[in-house]
């Protein structure tokens, strides 16, 4: 259960080595930079979720298109875990095709973004989806709220 | 008519054969019993006759003798008694004769009787009369005397024999009369038979004409259609068979023969010298199949393949199924056909179309490039120079500063072009599901969508009688978001975009291409601004693939967006047409069909 009281821990899961950096800058901008971890494809984050000793995030940003381990692999190892049960996931990938959108919503994610080609956004969308009230947006999760418009 | 119908029953005809042959019994009946009493009538006037000719004959044997008489008194020669008794014995057969023909008549025989003794005491008075002249000296007053009473008596019996001729003759009369009645009675009835039986010739004269005529119509029909179907065979390519399960016997058309290769008729008709021909794969599922379904009388269903005496294949499609014929035998008919071209463009078809779907799925892997692996790159471009513009934009020059914006601008047309085809891809191929789609709410997610852009024009969007309509919804939301997109980029400077999104009545003057649009068939919707507006020339130009009409920097497009909403449009089998006039304002006409 997340609370205020408990400093919010950040996973990102990407192959892009850019795309990793663009996201330490936005969260070091964001003065988050203590509570940000990145791992460079699925395999890596999931050897570390799996664990028993490792510390879990609130939220994990997880790429789709990912070698080795894709996202998807990643949110059905995640979801069929009861472990991981309070993790929120953020689907956070290039594509905003239907079908992805689609698939994720089903297999259990909780919000959709679109990599923004803009860095100001970029810091925007990290601290949207940091300030959700997860509990609110989960319960009232539909395919509409999925898709996190910038 | 009715009589041609009841003429063509043959229940009917049989009827009045029937009717007509009781009619001409009964009349020959009538005849022959007529005739009968004819001929009885014949009989009785003959024998009439008879009676009469014996009585006047025995009056003239009586003159006769009394004549005689005469002569002998005058001249005393006896010649003239020569034939006296002979006489005498003539009347005695006379009478005879008489009271036979008389017979089954008491009351003539009664009068014959006293005939008979009237002729005794005749002759007694000849008698008399004879001796008294006889002796030589007679009294001439007891001759005369005598012979008077012979002469009287002689009167009297004349008058009695005629008497009784007189009866005779009415009688007759009677029967003549009689006898004429009947004979014109039994020329009617043989008239009438005679007319009957004519009637009735000619009837079944003519019917016998009508039904042999309309035997040979029938037949000439069946040879033709015989002839014909053959024909067909020969020209569609199938061949027929028949099984009778009773006589266990197959018949093959000329036809079954000629697609197994071979001349008509060339092999006796029956399974194995067929089964000769099926290729050795299929051999056992066609015997099988066939054999099962003359147990359980189940239509089959079989494609085989012959393999002919030349060594080529040919592929056969065998349908057969039961019915019973007109002896009630339970009979499989079938049709074989061959359907080797067929199925050999069928296999090309598949091949070909084997070959489109690797195209496809070609074409979807660089779709898939564009949407994805080539934005990957471009968006990182793009993040660079937000980062760029952000951190070191102050170190570069004024020049380097306007190079960098246009890279900037270069960057984000690309990228707008790269979600414009990926768009238009999306509506060529992918699944075209229907569904019911309210226009309203469409209208409202896509002002949504484009908030931020009408925000920055300050643009005011009025919606007004859309209707609710089958369409692919995303599809729709793309259309609406490309027009407005395209009236709020295309507005006038200075002035506030009006744009108005509007259901309408469609006048009976409404037309696309010659196409006449009605009411009762589609929707209109009408898509209107204020903005710059361009030359009706280009009306259809706008429409298509890449094309531009300003081409100042100002106004950033890719050429894509209208394709793509006639795109749509025709995935919806509607129309779009476009109404413009530099400075005037665009009007875009939508018709969408009603039932799709």
């Amino acid at each position: 259960m997340i609370t205020h009281k408990d400093p919010i821990q950040i996973f990102l899961a990407d192959d892009d080595e850019d795309d990793r950096n663009f996201f330490s800058e936005a969260i070091t901008e964001l003065k988050m930079e203590n509570r940000v971890t990145t791992f460079k494809d699925g395999k890596d984050l999931m050897d570390y979720l799996e664990k028993p000793d490792s510390r879990l995030p609130h939220i994990l940003f997880l790429d789709l298109n990912m070698p080795c381990k894709t996202g998807f692999d990643c949110l059905k190892e995640i979801r069929t875990n009861s472990r991981f049960k309070d993790i929120s996931i953020a689907i956070y990938s290039t594509s905003s095709s239907e079908k992805d959108i689609e698939e994720t919503f089903v297999g259990g994610a909780n919000i959709y973004i679109k990599k923004p080609n803009d860095f100001s956004k970029l810091k925007k969308v990290i601290k949207d989806v940091v300030n959700i009230n997860w509990q609110f947006h989960s319960s009232g999760l539909n395919k509409e709220t999925f898709f996190f418009s910038i | 008519m009715k009589f041609p119908k009841l003429y063509k029953s043959t229940q009917i005809f049989k009827i009045a054969l029937v009717i007509a042959i009781v009619v001409i019994g009964y009349i020959a009946s009538v005849f022959y019993s007529k005739m009968k009493s004819l001929d009885a009538s014949v009989e009785l006037i003959a024998t009439s006759n008879q009676t009469q000719l014996e009585l006047e004959k025995l009056l003239s044997i009586i003159s006769n003798y009394e004549t005689n008489l005469r002569s002998y008194i005058i001249t005393k020669d006896d010649v003239y008694l020569k034939d006296r008794f002979l006489s005498r014995g003539e009347i005695a057969l006379n009478i005879k004769r008489l009271k036979v023909l008389t017979s089954d008549n008491p009351i003539v025989n009664r009068d014959l009787d006293s005939l008979q003794r009237m002729f005794d005491y005749r002759f007694k008075l000849f008698r008399e009369t004879l001796t008294i002249a006889k002796s030589n000296n007679f009294d001439r007053n007891e001759l005369n005397e005598a012979l008077l009473k012979s002469t009287n008596f002689t009167n009297q019996m004349r008058t009695f024999v005629y008497k009784r001729i007189n009866t005779e003759s009415q009688k007759l009369k009677k029967l003549n009369d009689n006898h004429q009645f009947e004979l014109e009675d039994s020329i009617v009835s043989a008239f009438l038979l005679v007319l009957l039986s004519l009637l009735i010739l000619l009837l079944s004269f003519n019917k016998m004409r009508v039904d042999i005529n309309e035997l040979k119509k029938t037949n000439d029909e069946l040879k033709f259609l015989n002839h014909s179907f053959n024909n067909a065979e020969k020209i569609a390519g199938f061949g027929h068979w028949k099984y009778n399960l009773d006589t266990q016997k197959y018949t093959f058309s000329d036809n079954f023969y000629r697609l197994l290769g071979i001349e008509p008729q060339s092999f006796d008709s029956n399974l194995e010298n067929v089964m000769d021909f099926v290729h050795p794969d299929d051999a056992e599922y066609v015997l099988q199949t066939h054999k099962q379904s003359l147990i359980d009388h189940q239509s089959t269903n079989i494609m085989l393949r012959y393999v002919l005496k030349t060594g080529e294949i040919r592929y056969i499609m065998s349908v057969g199924s039961f019915t019973r014929n007109s002896l009630g035998n339970l009979v499989k008919v079938g049709v074989n056909y061959d359907i080797t071209e067929q199925f050999q463009k069928t296999l090309e078809l598949e091949d070909s179309n084997k070959h489109l779907k690797a195209i496809n799925s070609e074409l979807e892997s660089f779709n898939n490039i564009v949407s994805h692996d080539l934005q990957e790159p471009m968006r990182k471009i793009q993040m660079f120079i937000s980062r760029l513009k952000e951190k070191e934009a102050d170190v570069l020059s004024d020049q380097g500063k306007d190079y960098f914006s246009k890279i900037n601008l270069a960057a984000n047309r690309m990228q707008t072009l790269m979600i414009d085809l990926v768009n238009y891809t999306r509506t060529i191929k992918g699944d075209k599901i229907f569904v019911k789609t309210s226009l309203e709410k469409i209208l409202d997610q896509v002002q949504a969508d484009l908030s931020q852009n009408i925000e920055e024009k300050k643009a005011k969007i009025t919606v007004k009688n859309l209707p609710v309509i089958q369409a692919i919804p995303f599809q729709m939301e793309q259309l609406f978001i490309n027009l407005i997109s395209n009236s709020l980029k295309y507005s006038r400077e200075n002035v506030i975009p009006k744009i108005s999104i509007t259901g309408e009545k469609i006048n009976d003057s409404d037309q696309y291409d010659d196409i006449s649009i009605s009411d009762k068939k589609c929707y209109k919707i009408v898509v209107s601004d204020n903005g710059i507006g361009f030359k009706q020339e280009y009306a259809e130009r706008i429409f298509m693939l890449f094309q531009r009409l300003e081409t100042d920097s100002k106004y950033t497009g890719t050429g894509l967006g209208l394709a793509i909403c006639k795109k749509i449009i025709e995935n919806h089998n509607g129309y779009i047409k476009a109404k413009s006039a530099p400075g005037e304002g665009t009007k875009f006409f939508i018709y969408l069909p009603k039932n799709t």
